[in-house]
């Protein structure tokens, strides 16, 4: 996967900005897979320069005021619309409470002027590899929410994320939102490494939720594969609890199951090793 | 001189206000009335038989007015190798060869044309690694070398890949290692890099029905590119005009060829009209040319007393699809070898060799900084199996002014600088001899490294510069150079000169940023750290000329001999009776009497230099004299390695340069500064990637970092020395790339002095120290690990 | 097409866009306002920055059709009639600016830093610029300029003749 346009002009489209949701399901409805969705456009602009996407209706969003929430729906956790910005959202400080894995992920996304434009769940779409927000997502146990002219579904993030640059979304479907459950006493942790880069080369997100028996340790790597990866063994590792001798076995555990690639940022024996090193500095930071 | 001299002070370069304002206009904001864009198109393969081109769909486009190929301009251009097409002919060299021009009226129709252009390839074997091209079966990229006119000190080979061949034989190499205690051998690699200037390649041309042109081109050599523009379409010089406008950043990468010649003739092909081109980021990466690869192979004796007596070493340079630049580099590299030593057995091979890869060209430093990798790793080990401290071994080999020859043959001499104080002042700097602080944890190692090196330009022995010293009504002068300026401030130091001539204020003298082939002087290119020395001695000589003619009209006014005439304070005095006098105001257009009769004219001052002291270089042993001075400097370094990520941050950095004269502090500083980051950046984070069809994969800056705020080191010492240089203006010598060169040595270094590790290869990224770590001192990596995993409080949380 | 008018600078502009354009080729092309510069046309570089509704932006990764109804600064906006401002003097006056491509982004970003935090640290300056790139290096002397511009007294101002190379 390699990122470079040699085009600074972008593809012809009409520029629609729906007010409501309703509208922009409509415009979606009649323009299908011509058409793509903008958030911050970030993600979206820089795709069109590549001639990755050349959609000829862009529709952008940040005007539907039911996108621009956050706000905890009951069933549903805590709900980010899709116009909400990373900057925003930080500044809010609403993910400090249950949610740091992810408030820590998106504080190191790209630079301030970045995150003032870009949103959540444009970061989480663009299903770069080694973006950040989809493994805390994941690890969060975190669902997409989808609507369609013809109706409205959820998907959890492990399964809306299939390939780079591949989500499960329909050509007339759009995401309106994230929902990220609240648990109490959820205690989540974030690290990556980004030497000589300005993307991620691993990234490691890690939510523990419950007590003792009721422990439940969720553990995500990103940046490592083509899409995020979760590690069952490490999660074993640390199932008794965070503690110096788990962490060690945790680090160790994810140096050798995670399944790691080669690709233009890291050789996958480099990553396996970066693995050891950042689980165990995030598992360490979870343990007071 | 009396009064407040100029020279020496910190002035700021006087275009900054531009700069700060945003009302300096570059090339990639140059206009003309009814300018059209253009946009080209590139090779989707490495090396191909262009079976066809069809512009049927392209030419649909509304707006599109011409689109030309290689069969246009079937010609070659180069300035050395000779080796270039301006858009492929008949075949393509490399992933990203442009093969077509798209010229159009606005840029969206431009590119989206350049969409809908069809080529037909037949695919040839292609060759992606140099030591692999220079095997019998490679596959052979320029089959008609010996057609190519290149410059006659090169020596390419036909019916190889060999753009150049040079040889530095000096002594015996085999007798040096019969005499030698300690025997040293190794091979280093040294990635392609990018100059990553911000502004990219870019180009408004417009011929005329009148057979004239007018380029504007952010570009080094603007009187090269008449020459490459006039010879390639038969006009004479003086129907090109070449003008350079503010430049974002050259660094040897708009040194040579460009896209000058393409685009003057597109504007011919689209009715005479004016067209630009500006390359996209992936397009500068992919299609214009970068820093060549390089694999060295070195092998050094050294006596138990710790004297090098020989010196083998073979630079094989991965050189890309076209070397024209490169060749010269291939020449650089071998005949600075030794670099700041004297080394009586030398021997030394440097090939340019072709590969189906993006063509390369001169970066700042030029061979220098890829011969320096090697040799200064070679004394830091060798002072380590010695047993010896680093500076000692240092003191034993260096070059000693008006006693040394160098291994070019060339007598060191006296004035040349002074390179034992440069090594002591530098070891002072970073506090050599005092203790390192503890790292700050215990799977860190903090370490003191450094390097030593030395340059000058490599110019053939006729590159000329001249100066023209201008008066206004005012008195005001204007300083016409051909220097350019991209950053390194060095008109302002030549206006600085130029104002303690005359005893005026520095703001008295102005150098227009415009750089013009028919208003400048000539200057022979922007390169090689040249500008202040062979400009500014032109510009003295002009101040000298103007003098002259300042002094006879004033000695027909004040009825006295010129020999009894001096210029202080912007006035003509009488030696000894200084209300003799007149301002020069009065003199420097013509002198008018009461009765208004007129004696005189504008005063125009001219000087020229060449030097008269540097040689061809034989073609057989590389003896002569290759360049016109040598500034010795050096880069010290106080680094944090984490073993455990292999990531390695500067925390202190001190360069050391023998600048001879210090004409302005400030200007010094900012390039010591901005040297040090941008060589930092290359050694720690720069390669550019190719995949197995030789595209490039890292074309833009997330994966091709360069170094950010966070990476520049906030402990910066910078220091000089100031040996006068007899011949040099005011006995100042050049900086502009010394302050890369030693950069990365210099890191390295400290690595290896503290745990022994060899960093052999280029970039020193984590994942490649973490590699190297492992392979070689697996338990060190292995103690790391284990100091990490005893850790138990909780880490500090990064903001 | 569609009609846009957005406050650039002080001064209302109302031109015809393409959907398409970019809010940088807006400001370059139809407006003419050269001091908003491109190197890498991606967002990484952070040469397009402008102030869009008083917050830093890439300006090569917005549309110009979502500029409509706002209020655009570049750094001619912040310059003031027959002078400049502290950060634009200190920049001159410590040689932050060398090819100076990229320096008017700086100035604007270190503008408006200064703005917000009068006294901002290292870490804050790097933060805060984190989406810039300067390849000359200039980095020293951004940060000498910004701690003048900040400096509390003239005591705690280091002058530019205490950070010059010694013998």
């Amino acid at each position: 996967m390699s990122f470079g346009s040699p085009y600074t002009t972008l593809p012809d489209f009409a520029y629609h900005r729906p007010k409501s949701l309703e509208e922009a399901l409509a415009l979606l409805k009649e323009h299908g897979d011509e058409a793509k969705v903008m958030g911050g456009g970030v993600g979206l602009i820089a795709f069109m320069k590549e001639r990755l996407m050349s959609p000829t209706h862009v529709i952008d969003v940040k005007d539907i005021a039911e996108l621009m929430q956050v706000e905890e729906v009951p069933g549903k956790g805590l709900r980010v619309g899709a116009a909400v910005s990373i900057a925003e959202l930080l500044e809010s400080g609403v993910l400090r409470k249950h949610h740091s894995v992810l408030h820590e992920a998106l504080s190191r996304v790209a630079d301030p002027m970045i995150r003032r434009r870009a949103t959540l769940v444009g970061n989480l779409c663009e299903a770069i590899p080694w973006v950040d927000s989809p493994p805390a997502l994941i690890a969060l146990g975190a669902s997409v929410e989808v609507a369609a002219p013809g109706g409205a579904r959820t998907i959890p993030v492990s399964g809306f994320i299939r390939g780079p640059v591949d989500i499960d979304l329909g050509p007339t479907e759009m995401v309106t939102a994230v929902d990220i459950p609240v648990v109490n006493g959820t205690r989540s942790a974030f690290e990556k490494f980004t030497g000589g880069s300005e993307f991620s080369l691993a990234s490691v997100a890690v939510v523990m939720t419950g007590d003792g028996r009721k422990r439940q340790p969720v553990v995500v790597y990103g940046a490592v594969n083509s899409i995020p990866v979760r590690s069952p063994e490490v999660e074993d590792a640390i199932r008794d609890g965070i503690t110096p001798g788990s962490v060690r076995k945790a680090s160790a555990v994810a140096g050798e199951k995670v399944e790691c690639v080669d690709d233009v940022l890291a050789s996958a024996v480099y990553r396996r090793h970066l693995l050891k090193v950042i689980t165990a500095q995030v598992l360490r930071r979870m343990m007071v | 001189m009396t009064g407040d001299l100029a020279v020496g002070k910190p002035v700021s370069p006087e275009d900054t206000v531009r700069k700060v304002t945003g009302t300096a206009l570059y090339t990639y904001d140059w206009d003309l009335p009814g300018t059209l864009h253009a946009k080209l198109v590139t090779s989707i393969v490495p090396h191909a038989k262009i079976v066809g081109i069809t512009l049927d769909r392209a030419k649909e486009i509304p707006g599109v007015v011409v689109i030309l190929t290689g069969k246009d301009m079937p010609f070659r251009v180069g300035m050395y190798a000779g080796d270039r097409d301006l858009l492929a002919v008949e075949k393509v060299r490399w992933a990203g060869h442009p093969v077509a021009i798209v010229v159009a009226e606005t840029l969206e129709a431009a590119e989206r044309a350049s969409e809908l252009v069809d080529v037909e390839y037949e695919n040839l074997p292609a060759v992606f690694d140099p030591v692999q091209a220079l095997g019998p079966d490679a596959p052979v990229l320029h089959e008609r070398m010996e057609e190519y006119k290149h410059a006659p000190v090169f020596y390419p080979v036909p019916g190889t890949n060999i753009a150049n061949k040079f040889r530095l034989v000096h002594g015996d190499i085999e007798k040096g290692f019969e005499e030698s205690d300690e025997i040293l051998e190794d091979e280093f690699k040294i990635s392609h890099v990018s100059h990553a200037y911000m502004e990219t390649q870019g180009v408004v041309a417009q011929a005329f029905r009148d057979g004239t042109y007018e380029i504007w081109t952010g570009c080094q050599s603007p009187f090269v590119v008449r020459q490459i523009i006039s010879e390639s379409l038969k006009v004479p010089y003086n129907k090109v005009t070449v003008r350079v406008p503010f430049v974002g950043g050259g660094f040897g990468g708009k040194a040579g060829l460009g896209w000058e010649a393409l685009v003057a003739l597109a504007s011919k092909a689209a009715g005479y009209r004016p067209v630009k081109l500006v390359l996209s980021r992936k397009e500068n990466f992919a299609s214009a040319a970068s820093r060549e690869g390089v694999v060295a192979n070195v092998k050094a004796g050294f006596t138990r007393e710790g004297k090098c007596v020989a010196y083998k070493v073979r630079f094989v340079l991965d050189a890309g699809a076209y070397a024209d630049y490169t060749v010269n580099v291939s020449r650089a590299m071998g005949y600075s070898a030794e670099g700041v030593y004297e080394i009586p057995n030398v021997y030394c091979e440097s090939l340019a060799v072709y590969t189906n890869k993006i063509p390369t060209t001169a970066m700042r430093g030029f061979g220098y900084s890829e011969s320096n990798w090697v040799l200064e790793q070679v004394f830091e080990r060798a002072a380590k199996k010695l047993g010896m401290d680093s500076a000692k071994i240092r003191r034993i080999n260096l070059l000693r002014p008006g006693e040394s020859h160098t291994a070019t043959g060339e007598r060191v001499r006296e004035d040349v600088g002074d390179p034992r104080k440069v090594l002591q002042t530098l070891t002072e700097a970073i506090d050599w001899e005092g203790k390192v602080t503890p790292p700050s944890e215990p799977w860190k190692v903090r370490a003191r490294g450094f390097a030593l090196c030395v340059k000058g330009p490599s110019q053939p022995p006729n590159a000329s510069s001249s100066a023209i010293v201008k008066f206004n009504e005012d008195s005001t002068m204007d300083l016409i150079v051909g220097t350019g300026n991209f950053g390194q401030g060095t008109t302002t130091a030549l206006s600085q000169m130029v104002a303690d001539q005359f005893g005026v204020a520095v703001g008295m003298v102005r150098v227009d940023p415009l750089r013009d082939t028919g208003k400048s002087a000539y200057t022979w290119q922007t390169v090689g750290s040249r500008g202040l020395f062979t400009d500014g001695v032109a510009t003295l000589r002009a101040c000298e000329d103007a003098k002259k003619q300042i002094l006879d009209l004033a000695s027909q006014v004040l009825r006295l001999p010129a020999s009894e005439l001096e210029i202080s304070e912007g006035t003509v005095k009488a030696q000894g009776r200084p209300w003799v006098s007149l301002p020069l105001k009065d003199l420097v257009f013509g002198y008018v009497y009461s009765n208004g009769n007129t004696v005189g004219g504008p005063v125009i001052g001219r000087g020229h230099y060449t030097s008269s002291l540097n040689s061809y270089l034989d073609p057989q042993t590389g003896q002569g004299v290759p360049t016109i001075f040598h500034t010795f400097g050096g880069t010290a370094v106080e680094v944090e390695l984490d073993l455990i990520t292999g990531a390695i941050e500067v925390a202190k950095a001190a360069q050391v340069f023998d600048v001879g004269k210090v004409i302005n502090p400030l200007l010094l500083k900012m390039q010591l500064d901005g040297g040090f980051v941008m060589g930092m950046s290359i050694a720690l984070f720069e390669k550019i990637k190719f995949d197995e069809q030789g595209w490039v994969t890292n074309p833009n800056f997330t994966s091709y970092y360069i170094a950010r705020m966070k990476d520049a080191p906030k402990e910066f010492v910078t220091r000089y020395v100031e040996t006068p240089q007899f011949d040099g203006p005011m006995g100042a010598r050049g900086i502009g790339e010394l302050s890369m060169i030693s950069v990365a040595s210099a890191i390295s270094n400290a690595i290896y002095r503290s745990i022994g590790v060899r960093l052999n290869n280029l970039p020193m990224s984590p994942e490649e120290v973490w590699s190297a770590v492992s392979a070689q001192k697996p338990e060190l990596m292995e103690k790391a690990m284990e100091a990490y995993g005893r850790v138990e409080t909780t880490m500090k949380v990064r903001p | 097409m569609i009609e846009i008018t957005v406050n650039v600078n002080g001064r209302t502009r109302r031109r015809t866009i393409k959907d398409n354009e970019l809010l940088l080729d807006f400001l370059r092309e139809r407006l003419e306002v050269r001091s908003v510069k491109a190197a890498c046309w991606r967002g990484e570089c952070g040469l397009c920055t402008v102030m869009l509704d008083g917050a830093l932006v890439k300006s090569c990764l917005v549309l110009a059709v979502e500029a409509d109804g706002k209020d655009v600064k570049t750094v001619e906006g912040i310059t003031p009639e027959g002078g400049l401002t502290p950060i634009q003097e200190a920049f001159v006056n410590h040689g932050a600016a060398q090819c100076g491509f990229c320096t008017p982004a700086w100035v604007l970003a270190t503008h408006e830093l200064l703005r917000k935090n009068p006294h901002p640290s290292e870490a804050d300056l790097t933060e805060a610029t984190s989406g810039l790139v300067c390849r000359c290096g200039t980095y020293n002397q951004i940060r000498e300029a910004v701690a003048e511009v900040s400096a509390s007294t003239a005591k705690t101002r280091k002058r530019v003749e205490e950070r010059l190379p010694r013998r």
